[in-house]
């Protein structure tokens, strides 16, 4: 008996004796870090923020005017006829915008509890209230208190648009406070692809935010980002010098190149990219930069023997690859940098509320600097020129049928239209959707017969992804009617007065 | 057990039996009928007396008989016989299996542990290798379908390289592997390596249906398993096997297409609102005019703007050039076997060639598999080893829908062109011939008439993916047999391989005319205008596993240390306490190498490129130990109770979660043994009565999926600049595994002496802690969530019925008609609190009281009466903001019928279908439609037409009234591309429905005329069909059912697209010679 005994306890040990300790221990993922560090993080992040504002609102600029799908192709029905359904989304802006913004809330959380990490936090904040912007823009209300949670919330519930606003710019206060009280903290350094650490200019990125978002709110009666303006109006606001550009290293690389240049322009090879031959010049901001013999027309459009042809959005094309591709001043480069907030959009903002009183300063400085500054981007001369022009001269006299202020909005925000052409289309569509303006020659709508609203879009609905992930929260948000629904900071009394 | 014992019996009977003066000896050889091999252990007796022996293992007898003694020669299994000793004194018996021999059969069971089946106090099913051989399918799992009842194999697609899933009993998890568990000689191995098995060395597969049957394996076997048992080798004298089999491969099933119209693409410069399409040359899409006959250019002017003009007359092919670019493909099988063994050493020694072209032009597979199994007992110790080497290479054009993403074609502004789209878009008066050279004048890259999608062709030539697959299986176990109450074994096991894996793609080069806006019409070659040529790319893949390119495809080593206790206590109780231990590792690693900007022309290497190649790898490993106790107590043989608990550590689940134990409780009752009236009754022969009550853990969560991580983001590094961003998927350290439990009732009953069997079964299952990845809303910071959420419930019935309706011996003529059908409801029980619906992917969900997966997509927005709303002005239906719950994507209801009939020396068998109660979405038909190439798109002619049995809104009301004048604005292109509801998926969601008729064999036996013959012992001749016919619904337009894009491990399935190819028919012929 003890010999068998023996035998099976001989046996049972052969098995155990790979069972060291630790030998079931794996846990560890050998394939991808589960650590990162601030600096990875915030270049990886800023990074992604740029091709957002870039990749992501094409729609609006086909829809603003500035551009419009080229005759080769099939027209798309959400670009050409406005067909916005389920399965027809614009944009990707949701899921392009959420990820983007879990690095930058994961950034805030841990750098939160590292007193020396405190820059990080800083700009995390700050970039947070910058994508949360787009959201809002784009959708109205969304998730935003309950978001980031997903190990106690699955399916977060939406925000009001409004509210959302409210807390950016105290979040926003919060980070201006936090810079300013953490000299010692450390410097992102170059993993700050945007300001290569220079924190004065992130107070001033945070200040100008605040002054968009009190801005975007000019159609409200009670606008509490205006209120708060004063209390930051020290810091100062981005200029030629503090432009928010991101330039991690772009050049001529597969994967590496600017993504505006390689979405719009050309590969790594030189060969033209889809979005190069798809998109070409639209008829509605070729004609307004006419009508001013603004140069510029010649750097956001690519002239075909000399001149500039724009198609009209949907309309029958006769002419088959007769009009303009996009220009060289928005595609200068592989290697160019990519913009998140222009100086000269920052110079009309100001422009705006010096003139509206919020802000000191002249309107008319700020507005003829929101046009030099784009000159000098695009790389064209003839700024002072154009300024000189009567049409485009700031105005000191209300229009027939407007106010003083009405005037001085419009010709603000039609210098700002066509500065923003390309860049930032959806800050065009935005401030198109808020004060109607610029009054266009030529309608911004659709030719095409097929076209299911007469009027451009107003709205973009929920994405199909909230459809089938958070069906419940969504759709306490009630239907929403692409062509008539409004976000909250537009109003439809003042809204296409054209 | 029972044989053993039987010897033992028998030697007791010899000793004391008497001695007759006039006895002489006979000797002879007892071998099996379908393999021919010696069957070692045979009884053989003096018919009407105590006196008998058993054959040795190499099937040999000796035994002193009286003169004129009848011999009865019986074996488990097999039926009995009688053979009459008058003038000789050398008897050979063929003994012919008896699968309906219930109670005595020996099953197999876990752990290579042999149990008479009336012991088992759960389900199984055994197919013989005759049933899974009979018409030469090269893969084991081929041979399986319809077979037997609650078994599916789903081929998921139709490529030289097909996929294949083994379900049991339907879905368990909602999203985790359902696969059953393959074990191969009491190996668990991947099931993708059944197709590096070589179908002819498979003695026995035995099927472990439920959870509950496969306890003791473990975690992996929740979803059952299937036990395989390789040939072993036997016989003094050696047998050789020398098997050939060819078979010919054809498309069987094409979709429905139109072939009325040619090409027009939506071009603006056509009037958009009246239908009305000028012809296009150089279009994709097929919504011109109407054919008429007269000659039409296609395509630009060749090689210049003045060149030669190819004209062509507007008239449909007889042969649709989709039906052109298909070919037949041919499979050739070459097997030869040798067996050989005596009491203490066996041998046997196979080799197989099996050579496949497939239906896509140069597709080929080719399969080399050796292998060498052997046993040797010396003493109280004994040793079986076995080593399986097998080579698979396939060589085949590049699917988009490969593992890595990597392009099939040259890319395009307007995406990848893969094969098939491709071949789906060629419009029906193409004569195709014309393009089968893609370097030809008017095939070539600069000249294809074709402006947005490229010469199929040049595909097949030019894009290519080579793989070699080098699989090696290897086990050896030792067993000590001290004492007959002891038996102790180790058991070491290995199997890998390796898998490589190149992609190569030609260089595109096109001419400057062809790059202008005149020789492109702003399609393909103009997106090279810079540069004026695609580089050519290679990519390299090189895995580390089990061979397969299955990701992940684990290599396995496993110890299992067994003790088998089976003390003699009392001679009522038979008792067996097995006691195991079994520690596995799997491993796996990947290396990606490769770029798409090769510098010299047809030289692929990574070596000489521009820019920076592409290079990645990654590494899993999952260790997991075990510790079990079976005990199983038998009374009088017809009651059996048996018990099992067993604890795993898994390395996949955090140290807290790591531990995890279950246990189950089978019992069997069979009253015919004993209860008086039952026994020897001319009706029933057989009952047995069985129920069981089973834990079972499984693991669905995958190595480290326990702890968030971090990529690197997106473009980075620049430089010497780094940059990491957020997984997309949230885990989490507290992940557990699901919990099965289920219960099972059922009983097999024979009549009619055995004549007729019937199986019944009743499975209830609960799963518990389902882990599940979801897709979550990205506001959660996440695109994906892995939890464990909810309970689901997976119920079903399973009938088999077999019955010899004529036998041959009594009739002449037999036939053999079997039946299985299995039913299975699987219902969501709870998902999270408050949420009744999950995306689980592939457009389909769980939802709430609801079978899973359900498929689920938008439909036509509804009036109440459900007929679809159409707007008042254009006539257009549009998209309902509401989805649509389609159906189940996994059949409700499984009906195999098998029937052999045989006269004289010729079989026929046949095997049938049929699955339904499932619904499959035909994406597919979204790519003919987007093509204007389906017959659904040609419906209306083209013309203006009425929406059928729609509605309009009245006006700001909820009334809704029948439309009966507002026409569709266009009833062309307009409709069917650009309409707000041209996207739904409802017209596409068929009935999931099919009877096919999966096998057809006649096999003439020709061993009688080859009697006289010294060297040959057997000869047999058949002629084979495999999936001869399909038969689908009406609806179903478009594809076997049975196909789908999602993966070999997915829980979802039934949503065919593109990337699978026409289903086909198999046929040819094929002999066996036995030496």
């Amino acid at each position: 008996m003890k010999k068998y005994i023996s035998i099976i306890t001989v046996f049972f040990t052969i098995g155990i004796a790979g069972c060291k300790k630790g030998y079931l221990d794996q846990e560890v993922n050998p394939n991808s870090p589960s650590v990162t560090t601030p600096q990875y993080t915030l270049a990886g992040a800023e990074v992604a923020s740029a091709s957002i504002i870039v990749n992501d609102y094409p729609e609006y600029g086909v829809w603003a005017g500035y551009w419009c799908n080229a005759n080769d192709y099939v027209p798309n029905p959400t670009l050409a006829d406005f067909d916005i359904s389920l399965t027809n989304e614009p944009n990707d802006a949701w899921d392009d915008l959420y990820p983007n913004l879990t690095n930058y809330n994961n950034l805030q959380t841990t750098s939160a509890a590292v007193a020396a990490d405190a820059n990080f936090q800083a700009i995390a904040m700050i970039m947070k209230a910058y994508d949360f912007e787009q959201l809002v823009d784009n959708y109205n209300n969304v998730p935003y208190s309950q978001a980031f949670q997903p190990s106690t919330i699955l399916f977060p519930s939406y925000d009001s648009g409004q509210a959302i606003y409210a807390d950016l710019v105290k979040q926003l206060d919060a980070a201006i406070t936090l810079i300013g009280s953490s000299s010692g903290a450390t410097n992102p350094g170059t993993s700050d692809v945007i300001y290569g650490g220079n924190m004065a200019n992130w107070q001033k990125f945070a200040n100008t935010l605040k002054l968009r978002l009190a801005i975007r709110q000019s159609n409200l009666t009670a606008n509490t980002a205006q209120a708060d303006l004063a209390s930051t109006a020290s810091i100062g606001y981005i200029d030629a010098s503090s432009e928010a550009d991101c330039q991690p290293g772009y050049s001529q690389t597969l994967g590496k190149e600017n993504p505006f240049y390689v979405t719009y322009g050309f590969d790594q090879n030189g060969n033209p990219s889809f979005g190069h031959l798809y998109y070409e010049a639209n008829v509605v901001a070729v004609n307004i930069m006419k009508t001013y013999n603004d140069p510029r027309v010649n750097y956001f459009y690519a002239p075909i023997s000399g001149s500039i042809i724009g198609d009209q959005l949907g309309a029958t094309k006769t002419n088959p690859q007769a009009a303009s591709f996009i220009g060289t001043g928005l595609l200068q480069s592989p290697g160019q940098k990519a913009i998140l907030f222009a100086s000269y959009e920052s110079d009309f903002l100001q422009a705006e509320a010096a003139a509206r009183g919020w802000i000191s300063g002249s309107a008319a400085a700020l507005y003829n600097q929101g046009i030099t500054d784009s000159f000098t981007d695009l790389g064209a001369t003839g700024a002072a020129a154009y300024e000189a022009q009567t049409s485009v001269t700031y105005p000191t006299a209300a229009a027939t049928g407007l106010t003083l202020l009405q005037t001085e909005v419009q010709a603000i925000i039609t210098q700002k239209y066509i500065a923003l052409n390309g860049y930032f289309n959806l800050e065009a569509y935005n401030e198109w959707r808020r004060t109607g303006y610029p009054h266009l020659p030529q309608k911004p709508a659709s030719a095409d017969q097929g076209a299911l609203s007469a009027t451009l879009p107003t709205r973009i609905p929920y994405p199909y992804s909230e459809y089938t992930t958070n069906s419940t929260n969504l759709n306490k948000q009630g239907t929403i009617d692409p062509y008539t629904a409004l976000i909250f900071w537009a109003t439809a009394t003042n809204n296409f007065t054209n | 057990m029972k044989k053993l014992l039987l010897v033992i019996l028998c030697f007791l009977l010899l000793f004391t039996a008497r001695v007759f003066a006039q006895n002489r000896t006979v000797t002879g050889t007892v071998t099996a009928k379908e393999d021919g091999l010696p069957i070692p252990g045979v009884t053989v007796k003096v018919r009407g007396t105590g006196v008998g022996t058993q054959t040795n293992t190499s099937g040999k007898f000796s035994l002193s008989a009286p003169a004129g003694a009848v011999l009865q020669f019986s074996f488990v299994g097999y039926l009995t016989i009688d053979i009459s000793t008058t003038g000789k004194t050398v008897i050979n018996a063929v003994l012919t299996q008896n699968a309906n021999q219930l109670g005595e059969v020996v099953v197999t069971g876990a752990l290579g542990i042999k149990h008479a089946e009336k012991e088992l106090g759960y389900a199984t099913a055994d197919v013989t290798p005759k049933e899974l051989t009979a018409t030469a399918a090269t893969n084991v799992a081929n041979g399986l379908t319809g077979k037997v009842a609650g078994l599916a194999v789903y081929q998921l697609d139709n490529s030289i390289d097909p996929t294949i899933q083994i379900v049991l009993r339907g879905n368990r998890s909602l999203e985790g592997n359902n696969n059953a568990l393959i074990v191969l000689d009491g190996v668990p191995m991947p099931s993708a390596l059944l197709s590096s098995i070589n179908p002819n060395d498979i003695a026995d597969i035995n099927i472990l249906k439920g959870a509950g049957a496969a306890a003791i394996y473990g975690s992996e076997a929740s979803n059952g398993a299937v036990l395989i048992t390789t040939k072993k080798g036997a016989g003094n004298k050696a047998t050789i096997i020398y098997q050939n089999s060819i078979q010919v491969q054809k498309v069987a099933f094409y979709p429905k297409l139109q072939t009325e119209f040619g090409l027009y693409g939506g071009e603006p410069s056509n009037n958009q609102t009246t239908g009305f399409a000028n012809y296009v040359p150089w279009e994709n899409q097929q919504f011109g005019p109407a054919f008429n006959g007269q000659l039409v250019p296609l395509g630009v002017p060749l090689d210049s703007a003045g060149g030669k003009q190819i004209m062509v007359p507007y008239t449909a092919d007889k042969v649709s050039p989709i039906e052109q670019f298909f070919q037949a493909g041919v499979t050739e099988q070459n097997d030869i076997s040798y067996a050989q063994g005596d009491a203490k050493n066996s041998i046997y020694i196979s080799a197989q060639n099996a050579y496949t072209t497939g239906v896509v032009p140069d597709d080929k597979n080719i399969r080399n598999a050796f292998s060498v199994r052997g046993h040797h007992t010396d003493g109280i110790f004994s040793a079986d080893y076995s080593v399986g080497y097998t080579r698979t290479t396939i060589n085949t054009y590049i699917a988009n829908n490969n593992p890595l993403g990597i392009p099939g074609s040259y890319v395009t502004t307007a995406g990848d062109n893969d094969l098939y789209s491709s071949v789906l878009q060629l419009p029906a008066f193409l004569n195709l011939a014309a393009y089968k050279n893609p370097n030809a004048d008017a095939a070539n890259v600069s000249n294809f008439y074709d402006a947005y999608a490229i010469n199929p062709y040049w595909i097949v030539d030019n894009a290519r993916r080579n793989e070699q697959r080098d699989v090696l299986l290897a086990s050896l176990k030792l067993s000590l047999d001290p004492t007959k109450w002891l038996t102790v074994s180790y058991h070491l096991s290995d199997n890998f391989g390796i898998d490589q894996e190149r992609y190569t793609k030609a260089e595109a080069d096109f001419t400057p005319y062809s790059i202008s806006a005149a020789g492109n019409d702003g399609g393909t070659p103009g997106d090279f205008a810079q540069t004026g040529k695609s580089l050519g790319s290679v990519y390299d893949v090189y895995q580390f596993g089990d061979g397969t390119n299955n990701n992940p495809g684990y290599s396995r080593i496993q110890g299992d240390a067994l003790v088998d206790l089976h003390p003699t206590l009392s001679k009522d109780f038979k008792t067996d306490l097995l006691l195991g231990n079994s520690i596995y590792q799997e491993y796996e690693k990947e290396q990606v190498t490769g770029s798409s900007a090769l510098l010299v022309p047809n030289f692929y290497n990574v070596n000489t490129i521009s820019g920076q190649p592409v290079a990645g790898e990654g590494s899993l490993l999952i260790r997991n130990i075990s510790f079990f106790g079976d005990l199983n107590v038998s009374y009088k043989g017809f009651l059996s109770l048996e018990g099992t608990l067993r604890n795993e550590q898994d390395s996949r689940l955090a140290a807290a979660e790591r531990s995890f134990s279950y246990p189950s409780a089978k019992l069997a009752f069979v009253p015919t043994d004993i209860i008086p009236a039952l026994k020897n009754n001319d009706i029933l022969s057989f009952a047995k009565f069985y129920g069981s009550l089973s834990r079972v853990g499984l693991i669905n969560i995958g190595p480290y999926e326990i702890e968030n991580t971090y990529n690197i983001a997106g473009g980075f590094p620049y430089g010497a600049l780094g940059g990491l961003s957020a997984n997309n998927e949230s885990y989490s350290p507290t992940l557990k595994p699901e919990i099965t439990t289920e219960t099972e009732i059922g009983t097999e009953l024979a009549f009619l002496h055995n004549r007729i069997d019937l199986d019944f079964s009743y499975y209830n299952s609960f799963d518990k802690n389902q882990t599940v990845t979801i897709t979550t809303s990205t506001s959660t910071g996440y695109n994906y969530s892995l939890l464990n959420i909810g309970e689901t419930q997976s119920q079903g019935f399973e009938f088999q019925l077999t019955g010899q309706v004529l036998t041959q011996a009594a009739n002449n003529f037999g036939w053999t008609l079997g039946g299985n059908l299995s039913i299975n409801n699987s219902k969501v029980i709870s998902l999270l609190p408050n949420i009744n619906q999950l995306y689980l992917g592939d457009d389909q969900y769980a939802v709430v009281g609801k079978p899973f997966p359900m498929l689920e997509g938008t439909d036509f927005l509804r009036d109440p009466q459900g007929k679809v709303i159409v707007s008042p002005t254009t006539g257009y239906p549009s998209t309902s903001s509401v989805n649509k719950l389609f159906g189940r994507t996994t059949p409700k209801n499984d009906v195999g019928i098998t029937s052999s009939w045989t006269y004289k020396f010729v079989t026929l068998g046949a095997v049938f279908e049929y699955r339904g109660g499932d619904v499959s979405y035909n994406a597919i038909g979204q790519t003919l439609t987007f093509a204007g190439s389906s017959q659904y798109s040609a419906s209306n002619g083209r013309q203006r037409f009425i929406y059928p049995n729609s509605v309009i809104q009245t006006a700001g009301t909820n009334t809704f009234v029948p439309n009966t004048s507002v026409a569709v604005a266009d009833g062309n292109y307009g409709f069917w591309q650009t309409s707000p509801a041209s996207g739904v998926m409802s017209p596409y969601v068929t009935s999931g429905a099919f009877w096919q008729l999966r096998e057809l064999d006649l096999t003439f036996n020709l061993d009688k005329f080859i009697a006289q013959s010294k060297f040959m012992k057997g000869l047999s001749v058949a002629l084979t069909g495999r999936n001869l016919f399909l038969w689908v619904p009406k609806e179903n337009t478009y594809t076997d059912p049975e196909f789908s894009d999602t993966g070999s491990n997915s829980a979802t399935r039934g949503t065919n697209d593109n990337n699978e190819l026409p289903p086909t028919r198999v046929f040819g012929g094929s002999f066996k010679v036995t030496f």
